[in-house]
């Protein structure tokens, strides 16, 4: 009898557990699991718009022999390669220099240097279009000292159009990797340090062979975060460029690919499903990559 | 009480709402992108539809261009045609990528609108396997607009500004920059409208009549590219990103030309401060022969959707505004400057008045003119891919690569996308 009573119990507790868990595990089959299958199914197919027929794997000897895609794919690359690590490295020491206890109004200096990450993605995006536009304000101010001669094309020439999109995305997301390292630091035993100055270790080999190590798990964490999110970058290159990804494709991203096949261009569907699964695979690989060359080699 | 009373209220003010709403069957709703052109045109025609049928209300929404073609696309493909319009506005390059690529969305209205009244080239952008879609609304005929004070420092008269040619337009803007520093036109490096002005002067496009791809092989194209690339390495154009600067280039006085649609007149006149200072003269052409000084840029059209609950109605409405209200035309041409496809528009007295803001010329007079003068071409359904090929390979053009190799370049990529 208390066995039958406890098995009534364990159901009413399944019971209960699953009631509570079953409408957010529906809306993720609904809304993340299902789509995930269908764009799979989609990108076997191809055609105009709604005019779709079965293709097998058609898109994927499209995108083999398809120069956009290439660029795009290149500018992607590009940008992550570029763009991380030097984010990285100067979140790493805006956090080394912003953990000194002696520092004074460091409460003002870490809020401005994570502010940016409060604000809008699309907001910034429209403010750094007009402060780097012909005549905007950051051209004006580097004729007025002198260092340039002529303006320079920030949106339309296609070297500066990069580096624009990788300024304006390190000065988005620095702070915010920031933040990571500055919260991991606090976690670091001060009498380590205490050891080392005793022991007349340089401050630069303390940065270097003491706090950059033992970050190395948060370190690979931002990192992967970073390259995925870098992977997926959208909202800048669209509003710098209007949704075109110019001058001539050279900010063009994976991303906005796939947008500009889903609903600037002859809507290809199924082709732009395809380019979305290259981007999950690339970021599986690097995930893979970055976890594998930071294992611990014990 | 007092609660209950209140219950009550508000089941009556949410009855009242729900009353009303279903007693405005009759409200047309139309989507459209410019509040000082087709929005403000479209406003004007609803207030003479609803003048006759009371019953009827044009609810005209106007948000940026990009975004009416994004939201439509996604609407169409999500299949939920709840969230469409009843009207909505297409420009002429996508017409066939959406008639295409979403058979069925739009109306059929070859039995409901007399088309042989509108300017054939327009029906055409609209037809697929004989059926006519849409109701034809503003041309693009193209123009030079220019600052008659800057010409004149640089030392030019409006009749040297008259039938000219692409070189000499060059030299004419190399006079400009030296003499007043201003740029001679604006160009965005991410939009090919100045080429396709230019093709279209040639009576060519990025396509044929068969769809099928024409690049290597379309000396128009070339030509057009050539020009580009003189007149951005001769430094007398301003370089800019996107299309409100380019707008702004307009007001800011830098540049001494703008070379567009008849619908950028509203804009230009929209600078008050310039009363005077602007005349119209053809583009240019490739040739000195006095030829191929007509083109177009943009020019759109309505689309009623068939799923629309109010789709007869919206049909009506077309019809008896756009397809028939002469007076209407002469109305939006002298106030916005949209030059209609109905033929019988043409003959109103709107045509010949002169324009004070442009020191008295009879401006929609030539517009007309060069309006009876251009080619038609057909557009094909994938303008926007090729336009963003041709553009990729600008820098290469600059550069002072050989035209043959950027045109096969431009081609292979053009290939990759029109699939």
């Amino acid at each position: 009898m208390t066995i039958a009573r406890a098995n009534g119990l364990k159901r009413s507790y399944d019971l209960n557990g699953w009631l509570f868990i079953g409408p957010s595990v529906a809306l993720i089959a609904i809304y993340l699991v299902y789509p995930i299958f269908r764009s799979l199914y989609l990108s076997f197919y191809a055609g105009k718009g709604m005019m779709m027929k079965f293709a097998g794997f058609g898109n994927v000897v499209r995108l083999w022999h398809d120069p956009v895609f290439l660029s795009a794919l290149t500018n992607t690359v590009v940008f992550f390669v570029v763009q991380v690590p030097i984010m990285i490295t100067l979140a790493l020491m805006l956090a080394s220099v912003l953990n000194n206890d002696r520092l004074k109004f460091i409460g003002l200096f870490r809020t401005a240097i994570f502010l940016p990450c409060v604000t809008s993605l699309v907001a910034y995006s429209v403010l750094f279009k007009s402060m780097f536009s012909a005549d905007g304000v950051v051209n004006a101010s580097l004729l007025a000292v002198g260092l340039i001669g002529t303006p320079i094309g920030w949106l339309t020439e296609p070297f500066w159009a990069k580096v624009l999109v990788i300024l304006s995305i390190t000065w988005r997301w620095t702070g915010y990797n920031m933040i990571f390292y500055l919260a991991a630091m606090q976690n670091i035993d001060r009498s380590v340090y205490e050891a080392a100055r005793i022991d007349g270790v340089p401050a630069w080999a303390r940065f270097a062979r003491l706090t950059v190590p033992m970050l190395k798990p948060v370190i690979l964490f931002t990192t992967i975060t970073s390259t995925i999110g870098t992977l997926q970058l959208f909202d800048e290159v669209y509003n710098l460029t209007e949704g075109k990804g110019g001058p001539s494709d050279s900010t063009l991203t994976l991303s906005l690919y796939i947008y500009n096949l889903t609903f600037r261009y002859m809507p290809s569907f199924g082709y732009a499903a395809t380019v979305s699964y290259v981007i999950v695979i690339m970021v599986a690989l690097l995930s893979f990559l970055q976890f594998y060359a930071a294992r611990d080699r014990s | 009480m007092i609660y209950s009373r209140k219950g009550a209220y508000c089941a009556l003010i949410g009855a009242s709402l729900l009353l009303s709403t279903s007693a405005m069957a009759g409200e047309i709703t139309v989507w459209c992108w410019d509040p000082n052109f087709n929005g403000a045109i479209m406003q004007e025609a609803g207030a003479r539809y609803a003048a006759r049928h009371p019953e009827t209300t044009i609810k005209v929404v106007d948000f940026a261009k990009g975004d009416v073609e994004q939201k439509l696309q996604t609407a169409l493909a999500s299949g939920t045609t709840q969230a469409l319009p009843d009207i909505v506005l297409i420009e002429d390059y996508g017409a066939q990528k959406y008639l295409q690529s979403f058979p069925g969305a739009f109306a059929a209205l070859s039995d409901k609108v007399d088309h042989a009244a509108f300017a054939p080239y327009k029906v055409k952008l609209m037809t697929v396997d004989g059926t006519v879609y849409g109701m034809p609304f503003d041309t693009g005929v193209a123009g030079m607009f220019y600052r008659k004070d800057y010409l004149e420092a640089a030392g030019f008269k409006p009749s040297d500004m008259e039938n000219i040619t692409w070189d000499r337009y060059v030299e004419i803007g190399k006079a400009v920059v030296e003499k007043t520093g201003k740029k001679m036109v604006a160009i965005d490096p991410n939009g090919a409208d100045l080429i396709r002005i230019m093709m279209q002067s040639q009576g060519k496009w990025y396509v044929d009549d068969q769809d099928n791809l024409t690049i290597t092989d379309n000396p128009a194209l070339r030509a057009s590219l050539e020009v580009e690339g003189k007149l951005i390495n001769a430094g007398v154009v301003k370089t800019l990103s996107g299309w409100t600067e380019w707008a702004g280039s307009i007001g800011s006085g830098d540049v001494a030309t703008v070379m567009s649609g008849v619908w950028i007149t509203g804009t230009i006149k929209a600078q008050a401060d310039q009363f005077g200072k602007w005349g119209v003269a053809p583009i240019p052409s490739f040739s000195a022969d006095g030829k191929g000084h007509a083109s177009n840029l943009g020019g759109s059209s309505w689309y009623v959707l068939d799923a629309s609950a109010e789709k007869d109605e919206a049909i009506d409405f077309l019809n008896e505004i756009y397809g028939k209200d002469v007076d209407f035309y002469q109305k939006i041409l002298t106030e916005r400057g949209a030059v209609g496809s109905l033929l019988a528009a043409r003959t109103g007295d709107a045509y010949s008045t002169a324009d004070d803001f442009f020191g008295g010329e009879k401006v929609w007079q030539r517009f007309a003119t060069w309006l009876a003068e251009v080619p038609p071409v057909n557009y094909g359904a994938f303008t926007t891919e090729i336009d963003t090929a041709v553009m990729a390979h600008l820098p290469d053009v600059l550069k002072g690569e050989p035209l043959d190799d950027v045109l096969k370049s431009i081609e292979a990529q053009a290939q990759g996308q029109i699939q």
